[in-house]
């Protein structure tokens, strides 16, 4: 079990991923968000994304703060005593705590699929699905192009200060590394658009018709009832949310 | 869709995840993870502006998580304004990109400030939370300080965005804009 979530079908990360943040928007406050905060931790664990996990704590953990200075801190209305004679307000801390569960419920979701997503075992599953193939290419180009261009923003970075570029000091000198930076990305990105162009069209990209794909991933039964097993959560507990 | 935008598309999205990262490096108070987006809203016209806006707030929900998927209409209006800017020559000088710059910083910022108090109660990214609460410490109510912080951080940004899109469009060669009639429009040539 504990590689599942990278051997499975590229759908069900997927499909199991959408239904987490589903949940975590529909359930209930405080309680309802930190049981599936909870539970997206707990699968990420058994499944194989524990990274996913980690990250999730490092993007979510400026949000717990901020919404504590803002609703526990800053909050109006009745206020209980707090460490070092303080006070909290009382309202503001439930919402601190049930927003936070459901913000970081939706970010370690989404970071746990990120870390398991292959982008070309998707494009196969899509192809496959008979997916429109301009649609599966443009995820996973575009996943291609974040990665490629990232590591042209470090390079150029380094190189512009070589030459003297200043990435420190005031506000001002800051901002007027942005074009330096800025534009070389973009005038790249406009040359290899042209490139790309030929290459697309002699791929024949816009042409109808059904692709075959080479290696297409299994669908097992068990990703089919993992797929099933988390529409049906969400339309419960849309239905008992509706309902209560 | 022609294969052009369907090469620009990828890159554009990269640009509003790669250009937006390289910001925060710099510790700046504003964004620019949109430069993307209003490249190829005034490169292509107003369809691509909006793939390419969804596209990376798909991208950047992944990355980031979903819950700032809630943000794609900003990005649907400043692919909106790009391209009216474009068509008007928006781009032409300094001074009018700066203008069209301010104008989509309050639209966006008004329209930032409803999502963010709506859904998120103004607690969303780290910089522009940081600005409302120490408006809060001073006395304004949440609906206020939300909206002060939302408007003042989108207005500099994009006026930013746009003073750079117009500073890059006017430094391309006519070959290169003659491919692009909307976009040599927006530089007025």
């Amino acid at each position: 079990m504990t590689d599942w979530a990278r051997r499975a079908h590229p759908f069900t990360p997927g499909a199991v991923m959408l239904a987490l943040v589903a949940a975590a928007v529909i359930a209930p406050a405080p309680n309802g968000s930190v049981i599936v905060y909870s539970v997206t931790i707990m699968l990420a664990i058994i499944t194989g994304a524990g990274r996913g996990v980690w990250l999730g704590i490092l993007v979510s953990a400026p949000l717990w703060l901020l919404l504590f200075v803002m609703h526990g801190i800053l909050g109006e209305g009745p206020r209980a005593p707090f460490i070092g004679g303080g006070t909290l307000a009382v309202e503001g801390m439930r919402w601190a705590i049930g927003q936070g569960a459901r913000l970081a419920a939706i970010v370690t979701a989404s970071l746990a699929f990120a870390t398991v997503f292959d982008p070309h075992r998707f494009l196969q599953a899509a192809i496959d699905r008979g997916w429109p193939w301009p649609l599966a290419f443009l995820v996973v180009a575009t996943l291609d192009a974040a990665e490629r261009f990232a590591g042209q923003a470090r390079r150029l970075r380094e190189a512009q200060r070589t030459r003297g570029l200043k990435v420190h000091g005031s506000l001002l000198t800051r901002a007027r590394a942005i074009p330096a930076l800025a534009f070389p990305l973009m005038l790249a990105a406009l040359t290899e658009a042209d490139e790309h162009t030929l290459a697309l069209e002699t791929r024949g990209l816009t042409r109808r018709g059904r692709r075959t794909a080479l290696d297409p991933p299994a669908d097992t039964p068990l990703d089919r009832l993992t797929r099933w097993i988390a529409l049906l959560a969400v339309m419960l507990l849309l239905t008992w949310r509706i309902s209560a | 869709m022609s294969p052009r935008l369907f090469a620009l598309i990828p890159a554009a999205v990269a640009i509003n995840l790669v250009i937006g990262r390289v910001v925060a490096e710099l510790s700046l108070p504003v964004y620019l993870d949109t430069l993307g987006t209003m490249l190829v809203a005034v490169l292509t016209g107003l369809s691509g502006g909006l793939l390419v806006g969804t596209v990376s707030q798909l991208l950047s929900g992944m990355l980031s998580g979903y819950q700032w998927l809630a943000f794609t209409p900003i990005q649907w209006l400043i692919a909106l304004l790009a391209a009216l800017a474009a068509s008007r020559g928006g781009f032409s000088t300094h001074w009018r990109s700066a203008a069209w710059g301010a104008a989509c910083g309050l639209a966006g910022g008004a329209l930032s400030a409803v999502i963010s108090f709506v859904l998120f109660r103004g607690v969303t990214a780290g910089g522009v939370t940081a600005i409302g609460a120490g408006l809060r410490a001073l006395g304004f109510s949440l609906e206020s300080a939300v909206t002060l912080a939302s408007v003042s951080t989108d207005v500099i940004d994009k006026i930013m965005a746009f003073v750079v899109v117009g500073m890059l469009l006017r430094a391309l060669p006519r070959r290169v804009l003659g491919r692009f009639p909307l976009a040599a429009r927006a530089v007025g040539r």
